[in-house]
């Protein structure tokens, strides 16, 4: 299957998206991360103020205090950000890596809202009243939406116990995964200059060793991952670390065609007939030679010559 | 008709085989007996109660084996091949009925009501400990063979992943064909050679059993023994069967081990329960192990308790329901504790039986009243496929009864199905283009062969894996895990694989395979719809997978009542009943026009005396005349030992029981009937030598209790082994103290029906028939009655004979 013309200009856009977000993209998110938690800060002030104008200022209840109202704010900046940041990582799946700041703080917040802090009796109010004193408890929602996400990925399997950075396995994978991607590039590069030649011969032959790497990798990581969580459940690994490979196994074998398994099917059949034709020996050899098990018929000694039983012998006949 | 010169007499090898340790009885059939040679009318034991009114020139009871005059003399013994239409002699009844003599009395006297209430209590802890002891074999099997079939599930697929690169592909074939062949013949060759009668899934038995019919070895230690490993081998050894129905056989033979306080394998007596050592109690404690089977193989409880009912207990007591419902209970609890502990979530209690379908949730599957048609025609596709089902495991099986009966070809035969289902299944796996990407943990060993790299091929879920977890996959996969062509595949090689593999000589059930297969081709149904419609029906094909499953299962076993509720339990989801009901009905309606359900085909098969619900519908004209054997075989009240060790040894003619009649008939001028005794009484009296000049010689002599009787029970010596010497010969036995005095009689007239009525609702052995002067005029036994039956052309007569 020749693959359509202007097939490899998309391949490598394909690339150029994938490859910027690698783990020093993490790192660089942590940061982002920082920054905007800082400017969320400076900006609440400003944020309180915009409140009031959304609605009907003069109507508007005394009912939310002051600090409950910024706790709100800080809460919906956050969550701004942080579905934001989740949408813009859907495609390649970068979540774990670049929004867990953003998660984070999110959580910060929640927690921010619905526990004590300082003044406990005010602050109970505020969980009370933003929480649960409506119907629809968006708040509530929101945040159960995110965890769940958050869960669903299994975003905490490639970051470190307290969630700080990511774990040195992750690291180390998406290090090869980044090592082997390069790899494509350069030899498809090499290969995009005659058009012609279709195959990806110079692709499987020398980033073998890489994919393998990555392969064997990603493998290690899921029996160690099963191994740890005994019961069965939780046996996936984090998405990022998923799709990543997902990816590369697409490439490697589907379009690279790399991955070519011998196929030996004539021993197979030849095997596989004779073990089906086993029994068509044994059923014909036991019908010929094996004796028929005979039963010996004992005749019912009763009273005979009734009508009823000529009646019987009638229905037979 | 008094032709007795013409008589022709057959000997037959001593069917009570379980007094013996001797091979079973389909190995050895004798015949002693000769042709026109043999002495006609000859049968002098009772010369004192010969009855000369008519037709009765001398009394020959018997309970399996007759003596027969022919209208046609036949100088060689008729020998015919094995078929549908014969009554074994092997097979006996069990004693229901309590026989009421003297000592019974005296027992019921000295025990007083406290004592009947401890044996009440004594009945709640056995039907406890039955539960759990269930429960525990259960969780045994299934930690065992998740093991073992885990390991051998690793070692195929670390092989097929080596040589899939390499090249190669036909050493993991063989390596396949060979583990299965293998780990197969180790539980055909236990099987075959130790306890034949652990084949098969032991439901047939066991429903022989509680109809009455005394099964030689099927609750016998060793047979659960057997039972067990033999089920482990067969689903270790990638056979397609499922470990549920053997289940309900364990839990039998565990139940009558219980009850009784003793192994006679063993040789162990625990002093304990001997009050329960009587068929009758034996019968109430079987049924309510077999319910706790069904509720450790599917976490059924009220399913078991609906299962005894309808496919066992031939006699019900109403007081029974609710032990037989606690003993399900408490079988299903410890299966799911102790499994929960050994997955390690204790407290959990996730696993209530052997098969667990899953959670169907209502949002996701649920369904509407729209569906309905469709799952009745569903229904409709389960009873001709499960008609077909039976009709090729019907003639296979006869194929196999004829020609494969000597073990060792038994046992080839069952590698043979091995290995063809392990190279089947890699075939199909090999030729199979459907890859699917790995989603998750579902899949328990994904086989990637020609995929592409983080996809598995699709066929290997269903092949690639024990059936219960196949079943499982098709059930619960997400809508697209398996595409129509290896859903189709797969139905039809796997329908005729199960069908080759039921009957062999292995321990296992047909459950689950009818649920995968039925699940298989459900799901290929529900696929279709939506394409078919294009997707305006959108359904989750899991859905029309359970009902796929339902009606395969009900097409091929055709149980009513307690499959839909085992289904529903199983399922978790009451709403399923109405859909599942239909279901079923339809496939039972659909199939029972082709041909009978496959258990009650395999009892057939066996030639069992079996007795169904009700006497055929049109044979009100045929009478207990014509109806019962005859001559009878007599005992006078007061008898001489040596007639009595004659009439017991008579290897010719295999009697239970005997009437008993007046002694000195001369000076009455009427022998009537007096009681009737059983030859296990007759023997335990001869053994202990009560007779009555040595009551007249010591005064101090024991007197014979009930105790003695129960503790011969259930294994008799054989009249062989006990030795009277030439003087005792001369004793006379007085027998009106031990038989039971008031035995259920019917006169001559009576309809084929209404004797059948009685025989079946008080689950008797003997029925003597009387004419109007109460003189013995012949004996209705369980073949006498089991013979008539309803064929396609009307009434049909089974014959008799020697297997």
């Amino acid at each position: 299957m020749a693959p359509p013309p202007g097939f490899h200009l998309l391949l490598l856009l394909l690339l150029v998206l994938l490859l910027p977000p690698g783990p020093a993209a993490g790192l660089q998110a942590l940061g982002e991360a920082a920054e905007m938690a800082a400017g969320l800060r400076a900006g609440l002030p400003e944020l309180e103020l915009e409140l009031p104008g959304l609605e009907l200022p003069e109507l508007e209840p005394p009912e939310l205090e002051p600090e409950c109202r910024r706790l709100l704010a800080a809460f919906a900046e956050g969550s701004a950000a942080l579905s934001g940041c989740l949408a813009r990582r859907a495609r390649p799946v970068r979540l774990c890596q670049a929004c867990r700041g953003q998660y984070r703080s999110l959580l910060g917040r929640y927690r921010d809202i619905a526990r004590a802090l300082g003044n406990s009796s005010e602050s109970h109010n505020c969980a009370k009243s933003i929480l649960t004193s409506d119907r629809l408890q968006i708040v509530v929602t929101l945040s159960e939406f995110f965890n769940e996400t958050w869960e669903t990925a299994n975003c905490a399997n490639c970051l470190k116990n307290n969630s700080e950075g990511l774990s040195n396995s992750t690291v180390e994978f998406l290090d090869l995964f980044n090592k082997s991607l390069t790899c494509f590039e350069h030899n498809l590069q090499g290969q995009a200059v005659d058009v012609s030649s279709n195959n990806y011969t110079d692709v499987c032959k020398n980033c073998n060793g890489t994919y393998k790497m990555l392969n064997d990798l990603y493998n290690n990581l899921q029996k160690l991952n099963r191994h740890g969580s005994e019961s069965g459940h939780s046996a996936h690994l984090c998405i990022d670390v998923e799709d990543a490979m997902n990816i590369t196994r697409k490439l490697w074998s589907r379009t690279f065609n790399c991955s070519v398994p011998c196929s030996d099917t004539v021993p197979v059949i030849a095997v596989s007939s004779f073990i089906l034709f086993l029994p068509v020996v044994f059923y014909l050899s036991s019908f010929l030679h094996s004796k028929q098990k005979k039963r010996i018929l004992i005749l019912p000694k009763r009273i005979q010559s009734n009508a009823s039983l000529v009646n019987i012998q009638e229905k037979y006949s | 008709m008094a032709n007795v010169a013409k008589k022709v007499s057959w000997s037959g090898r001593d069917p009570r085989d379980e007094d013996e340790d001797g091979p079973a009885g389909e190995s050895t059939p004798l015949l002693n007996g000769t042709g026109p040679g043999a002495p006609g009318g000859s049968r002098q034991f009772t010369p004192s109660s010969l009855l000369r009114t008519g037709q009765l020139s001398n009394v020959d009871l018997n309970e399996d084996v007759r003596e027969l005059e022919t209208e046609l003399p036949r100088p060689y013994p008729n020998e015919i091949p094995h078929n549908e239409k014969l009554l074994s002699l092997k097979y006996e009844s069990l004693d229901y009925d309590n026989s009421e003599n003297q000592l019974f009395l005296e027992e019921e006297r000295r025990i007083n009501h406290a004592a009947f209430r401890t044996v009440e209590i004594k009945r709640w802890v056995i039907c406890a400990m039955i539960g759990i002891l269930t429960g525990l074999v259960a969780c045994f099997i299934d930690i065992v063979v998740e093991n073992l079939a885990g390991l051998k599930y690793r070692v195929v697929k670390d092989n097929i992943d080596k040589f899939t690169e390499k090249g190669g592909l036909s050493f993991s074939l063989l390596l396949w064909a060979t583990l299965n062949a293998s780990v197969v013949m180790v539980g055909s060759v236990i099987v075959a050679f130790i306890e034949p009668v652990a084949a098969g899934s032991g439901i047939p038995q066991i429903k022989c059993y509680l109809n009455g019919v005394k099964i030689p070895h099927v609750v016998r230690l060793k047979t659960l023994v057997i039972k067990v490993c033999g089920v482990i081998l067969s689903v270790v050894g990638g056979l397609a069967v499922g470990k549920e129905g053997p289940m309900i056989h364990s839990g039998a033979v565990i139940a009558a081990g219980i009850s009784q306080g003793r192994s006679t394998s063993l040789k162990r007596d625990f002093k304990i329960f001997e009050y329960f050592r009587r068929d009758t109690e034996k019968r109430d404690f079987v049924s309510a192990g077999a319910a706790a089977g069904v509720s450790a193989a599917f976490g059924a409880p009220v399913g078991g308790v609906l299962f005894s009912l309808e496919e066992g207990a031939s006699f019900w007591n109403q007081f029974l329901t609710w032990r037989i419902f606690f003993a399900s209970m408490i079988s299903t609890f410890t299966l799911n504790s102790v499994l929960s502990v050994y997955h390690g979530n204790a407290w959990d209690l996730s696993s209530p039986g052997l098969i667990n379908f899953g959670r169907f949730d209502n949002e996701k599957m649920g369904y509407t009243i729209q569906e309905i048609p469709i799952f009745i025609f569903m229904g409709v596709v389960g009873g001709i496929l499960g008609a077909l089902f039976n009709a090729l495991n019907y003639w296979l099986t006869m194929f196999r009864i004829r020609y494969i009966h000597r073990p060792c070809l038994q046992v080839i035969e069952a590698m043979l199905v091995a290995a063809v289902t392990a190279a089947v299944g890699f075939v199909m796996i090999y030729c199979s283009r459907d890859c699917q990407p790995i989603q998750g943990s579902t899949v328990a060993y994904p086989l990637q062969l020609f995929c592409a790299d983080g996809e598995y091929n699709s066929m290997a879920t269903a092949f690639f894996n024990t059936p219960e977890k196949s079943v499982v996959n098709l059930f619960h996969d997400p809508p697209g895990s398996y595409n129509p062509m290896t859903l189709g595949m797969f139905t039809l090689m796997y329908f005729f694989l199960a069908c080759w593999t039921y009957g062999l000589t292995v321990s296992a059930g047909v459950f689950i395979p009818s649920l995968l297969i039925g699940a298989a081709w459900g799901r290929l149904f529900g696929i279709s719809l939506s394409y078919l419609t294009k997707g305006s029906i959108w359904a989750d094909p899991g859905k029309y997978a359970l009902m796929g499953a339902a009606a395969q299962l009900g097409g091929i076993v055709r149980m009513t009542l307690s499959l839909t509720v085992i289904m529903m339990e199983a399922t978790g989801n009451v709403t399923y009943g109405f859909p599942i009901m239909l279901v079923l009905m339809t496939a039972k309606i659909v199939g029972d026009y082709f041909v009978e359900g496959l258990y009650d085909m395999h009892i057939q098969l066996q030639s069992v005396p079996f007795l169904h619900w009700e006497a055929p519908v049109t044979s009100h004209s045929l009478t207990a005349r014509e109806v019962m054997s005859t001559p009878v075989t007599c005992l006078r009240r007061i008898e001489r030992v040596g007639t009595v060790v004659d009439i017991l040894s008579d290897t010719s003619s295999n009697h239970n029981g005997f009437p008993v009649v007046e002694s000195n008939p001369d000076t009455t001028q009427v022998a009537g009937l007096r009681g009737l005794i059983l030859r296990s009484q007759l023997i335990v009296l001869l053994k202990h030598k009560v007779f009555v000049e040595r009551a007249n010689l010591s005064l101090v002599q024991r007197r014979l209790k009930l105790k003695d009787f129960r503790d011969a029970y259930p294994r008799f010596p054989p009249i062989q082994s006990i030795h009277v010497s030439q003087d005792e010969r001369e004793c006379m036995i007085d027998l009106s103290e031990f038989m039971n005095p008031s035995p259920y009689t019917v006169p001559q007239e009576a309809s084929l029906p209404r004797v059948f009525k009685l025989f079946r609702a008080l689950g008797l052995r003997h029925l003597v028939v009387v004419d109007n002067r109460n003189e013995v005029v012949g004996m209705v036994t369980r073949k006498d009655l089991a013979r008539y039956r309803l064929g396609k052309e009307g009434l049909e007569e089974l014959s008799l004979a020697q297997t």
